[in-house]
């Protein structure tokens, strides 16, 4: 059983309030940017492994707003101390939400990635001292979990099982990079700081 | 000079990144620093964060400062090597100003006073080029007399729109 990232994408853009703050980065990209464009968007790009930290500074800034982080799991792994931190700074408005689709590259290259489809991130999550910690592997299980997250104090964990979409092959090999994706975090940035009225 | 001349009074270091309204600390710890580690901990208008790895120092205090906090970096020179990669992105094409203030460690005392190039170690003598070769602003601190240059990293790093590095060369005093 496994859930699409546009059905993940959509779930997430009907939990998320006005004022709800989203980091994503990897296979949440491309749709949530298409589903729920907002000022109070940023992408870890091209910053592999970024999100939860940047959603952690956030979290803590904003501490009246929730932010949620659509994180990779191979990202996720890259720098997986950082859920230490979040357990240590706790904020109660962090939902972290890995995209796991147990892939390096999902829906690119879908290489395999360390750890497997064995590797428990609920289980780290817990140990490093998130409220909750949960893996939904289907639609209902999400719509049925997803208010929970937005309405009691976390900072909560979810781990999602997404399905790989087909990859890049021989015959539609990978494009040229816009010099967009180099731009588009500092854009976004600076856009998100003037949502939130704090620009400098 | 006495090696001690060579010792910036931690307060002193602590009153110059309060003094650009610095409201939070992400780190991971830097042997160089302990006094001003201590001094930043102990001061209840700091939200002082400790990392796991230098990457989430700078990513966490990147959402910080989107955020509308007044972040700043403590790490130490072998942690700077270690996140060049995550320094490109958040403070070179996301141009976001972080300051670091980056511990020289490891540095030979005989090298106290000369160029920090000219030292024997390589995490020592590597850092300014590294810098250099990555368009980043580089404040050398080696005495008392040059803690002028916090201010100028700040405003340095505004007004180029990317991170600036303070480099301490010596272990702050306990002052």
């Amino acid at each position: 059983m496994s859930i699409q990232v546009i059905e993940a994408c959509f779930i997430v853009s009907k939990m998320r309030g006005e004022n709800t703050i989203i980091v994503h980065t990897m296979s949440a990209m491309p749709m949530i940017s298409a589903i729920s464009p907002s000022p109070l968007n940023i992408t870890s790009v091209p910053l592999m492994g970024g999100a939860s930290g940047i959603g952690l500074g956030l979290a803590i800034a904003q501490p009246d707003r929730k932010v949620v982080v659509l994180d990779g799991d191979a990202s996720l792994l890259m720098e997986m101390g950082g859920m230490a931190q979040i357990g240590d700074q706790a904020p109660a408005n962090l939902i972290h939400i890995v995209f796991n689709n147990n892939a390096q590259f999902g829906g690119v290259a879908n290489l395999d990635r360390p750890g497997g489809a064995g590797f428990d991130f609920c289980a780290v999550a817990k140990a490093s001292g998130y409220a909750t910690a949960n893996r939904f592997s289907t639609v209902p299980e999400l719509v049925e979990g997803g208010p929970a997250l937005i309405q009691t104090p976390g900072p909560h964990f979810v781990e999602l099982d997404i399905a790989k979409p087909p990859k890049f092959t021989r015959e539609s090999p990978q494009p040229e990079f816009p010099d967009m994706q180099f731009a588009r975090m500092s854009a976004e940035a600076r856009a998100m700081m003037d949502a939130l009225g704090v620009s400098k | 000079m006495a090696i001690t001349d060579y010792a910036i009074p931690a307060s002193a270091l602590h009153d110059a990144y309060r003094a650009q309204g610095v409201n939070a600390v992400t780190t991971v710890p830097d042997f160089v620093q302990f006094a001003l580690h201590d001094a930043m901990k102990s001061d209840d208008n700091i939200r002082y964060i400790e990392c796991s790895a230098e990457n989430q120092t700078l990513t966490t205090a990147m959402g910080l400062y989107v955020g509308g906090m007044s972040p700043m970096v403590m790490m130490q020179n072998q942690g700077l090597l270690n996140c060049l990669n995550t320094l490109r992105s958040v403070g070179l094409d996301a141009g976001i100003p972080l300051v670091l203030s980056v511990g020289a460690f490891g540095r030979e005392f005989a090298n106290l006073g000369q160029s920090i190039t000219e030292s024997r170690r390589v995490c020592v003598n590597l850092v300014e080029p590294v810098m250099a070769a990555m368009g980043i602003p580089f404040f050398h601190l080696e005495t008392t007399q040059d803690l002028p240059k916090v201010a100028e990293a700040f405003a340095t790093a505004k007004q180029q729109q990317r991170v600036a590095v303070v480099h301490i060369g010596h272990y702050p005093s306990w002052t």
